[in-house]
């Protein structure tokens, strides 16, 4: 068989397989390890781990066949389409393998714009409505604070509530010096479609104590934000800054 | 091999662990690649239900049973036809390889084709969370679900006019058409090699979809990371570059018919009615990842009328329900 036939048939009869192979231990693997909702959204767990164990029993019949395969016409398309394929097949496979797997980065919130999306549903407001109903305003999470200052900016509604929320740094667009968001990603599906929601905290000159992406937990009162430049009317003047882990479930639904 | 590097990677000592999770890379290397692993471990198992369920199509029901059952007349064929993903909820990355099946087991091209498109948004799942989502309020779920059928039966009837279908497929495709319509049933009866053509259909699908799945989600990946959202945001309150913004968006995000509308439902306050329903019809046929996966069975240039048909169609009904609605 010359070389370019031999490489066709080895691709047609094993790339799907391996690439199943790769794709379906990665996923059982960070299903085991409890990393699989840096990813996905949770609703997909016990499908996508029900999948990838059928996936698993084919690929496993895949290597098992030994009746002989007969390779198709492959055209140019199809064998670029191979190349490319294995060459990100390694280029992904290494990484997973390498880089531990991670949130997306503050990087990703920027290009996104924080609070441009995520929230603004009826239900979003109605629970928000509920938490601060209990008057345990520290129970409040950065979703139901995001919601409550989309609903309301007016100082006084929030004059004699303590916010505590916990999230990463990222700076505000409009005036970074001054103002950063504790933020985190609303997952819907799966990592794409994060979008990027936080509260903002007015500290002058904050890149001095901390890092963008660093996670932190804020104890403080929402006030008119002193920047002029800011993005959003009200901040949180922190009383308490203290550094946290990144949560096991560092995505909100 | 697989198995063992991450099994080893799992099991290694704490120290290796503590080595590697110092180990990062950019921020935008970084992103970019959770981006595309995280498409990939979304799709995948859509597209084994997909392989799975055109394995059932071609080896387990008696060969062309579906097309026999449907209406003779070929509009109220490819009408039915798209209403065939209520039946099948697999999800639009599933559906390319229920599609291919669909074309090996006796629907012609266009059949095929209106099947690709209907069945992302006529399915259960996709109705639901629509309507969960927006209930009835400005008449988003009846635009969506309309315009999907309508837009599906339109494609459907102007390729079933193309004098030459075989022509629209890739080559290696048009092959296997041609294989599976005439011969390769001959042990349909044998249950043995029944589980053995199921093996097969696995390889060849995987083997077509799965690099085409990768190129697709580095694609949608590097584009979310490095087109800024803020150009399009900027035109949400406009009647028509709400509509054009709001597609653009669904050709990069690439999210899941079966739940985009949760994820369009944040920008409600932002765009226009017009736009979120560009959004939900235009995103559920076209977009980034589902060209790369779509190539693998149709010729670019089908691809490109696809696209072109599909993206005015769903301007007109957003720019519809901004202007009328």
């Amino acid at each position: 068989m010359p070389p370019a036939a031999a490489l066709r048939y080895w691709a047609e009869r094993w790339q799907g397989v391996v690439l199943s192979l790769v794709v379906v231990v990665a996923t059982l693997w960070l299903g085991l390890s409890g990393q699989l909702g840096l990813y996905i959204h949770p609703r997909y767990f016990v499908f996508t781990m029900a999948m990838a164990v059928i996936g698993l029993v084919l690929v496993a019949a895949g290597f098992a066949r030994r009746r002989v395969f007969e390779a198709e016409h492959t055209g140019r398309f199809e064998t670029a389409l191979t190349g490319v394929g294995v060459v990100l097949l390694l280029v992904m496979g290494v990484a997973m393998v390498i880089v531990p797997p991670t949130t997306l980065s503050s990087a990703t919130a920027t290009q996104r714009e924080v609070n441009s999306g995520g929230l603004g549903t009826d239900d979003d407001a109605e629970q928000a409505a509920t938490l601060i109903g209990t008057g345990d305003f520290e129970q409040l999470s950065v979703r139901e604070w995001v919601s409550l200052l989309a609903q309301s900016s007016d100082p006084a509604f929030y004059a004699d509530k303590t916010a505590r929320v916990i999230g990463f740094v990222t700076p505000d667009a409009q005036d970074p010096d001054n103002v950063f968001y504790v933020a985190r990603f609303v997952v819907t599906c799966c990592a794409v479609d994060a979008q990027p929601i936080g509260v903002p905290i007015y500290l002058p000159d904050w890149q001095a104590e901390y890092e963008v992406d660093d996670w932190v937990q804020v104890t403080g009162r929402f006030d008119q934000s002193v920047s002029a430049a800011a993005s959003d009317p009200l901040a949180i003047t922190p009383i308490e800054i203290l550094d946290v882990d990144q949560p096991n479930d560092p995505y909100v639904y | 091999m697989v198995l063992a590097v991450f099994l080893l990677r799992a099991l290694s000592p704490a120290f290796v662990n503590e080595q590697l999770s110092d180990f990062s890379l950019p921020d935008r290397v970084q992103d970019t690649l959770t981006l595309a692993i995280s498409v990939i471990i979304e799709s995948v198992p859509f597209v084994f239900l997909g392989i799975l369920l055109s394995a059932v199509v071609q080896v387990w029901l008696p060969h062309g049973v579906l097309a026999r059952h449907l209406p003779r007349n070929p509009i109220l064929r490819r009408a039915s036809i798209s209403l065939l993903g209520m039946f099948f909820p697999v999800c639009e990355c599933g559906n390319v390889p229920l599609a291919r099946g669909f074309m090996v087991g006796g629907f012609t091209v266009s059949e095929s084709i209106t099947f690709l498109l209907a069945a992302p948004i006529l399915n259960p799942i996709t109705i639901i969370t629509t309507h969960q989502a927006f209930g009835w309020d400005g008449h988003i779920l009846v635009a969506r679900l309309l315009g999907g059928f309508l837009i599906a039966n339109v494609v459907g009837w102007l390729f079933s006019k193309h004098p030459d279908p075989q022509s629209l497929l890739t080559s290696r495709f048009a092959v296997a058409c041609a294989v599976g319509s005439t011969g390769g049933r001959e042990h349909a009866h044998d249950r043995e090699s029944r589980f053995s053509r199921t093996t097969e259909i696995f390889i060849r699908e995987t083997s077509v979809i799965m690099p085409a799945l990768f190129i697709g989600s580095a694609v949608a990946a590097l584009t979310q990371v490095f087109v800024p959202r803020s150009v399009l945001l900027a035109l949400g309150s406009n009647p028509v570059w709400s509509v054009l913004a709001m597609m653009a968006l669904a050709f990069i995000v690439a999210v899941c018919s079966n739940v985009d509308a949760f994820f369009v439902l944040s920008f409600g306050s932002t765009f226009l009615p017009g736009g979120i329903v560009a959004f939900l019809v235009f995103g559920a046929l076209v977009d980034v990842k589902m060209l790369a996966l779509m190539r693998t069975t149709f010729t670019s240039r089908t691809l490109l009328q696809i696209t072109v048909v599909v993206g005015l169609m769903s301007a007109a009904l957003g720019l519809l329900v901004n202007y009328v609605a």
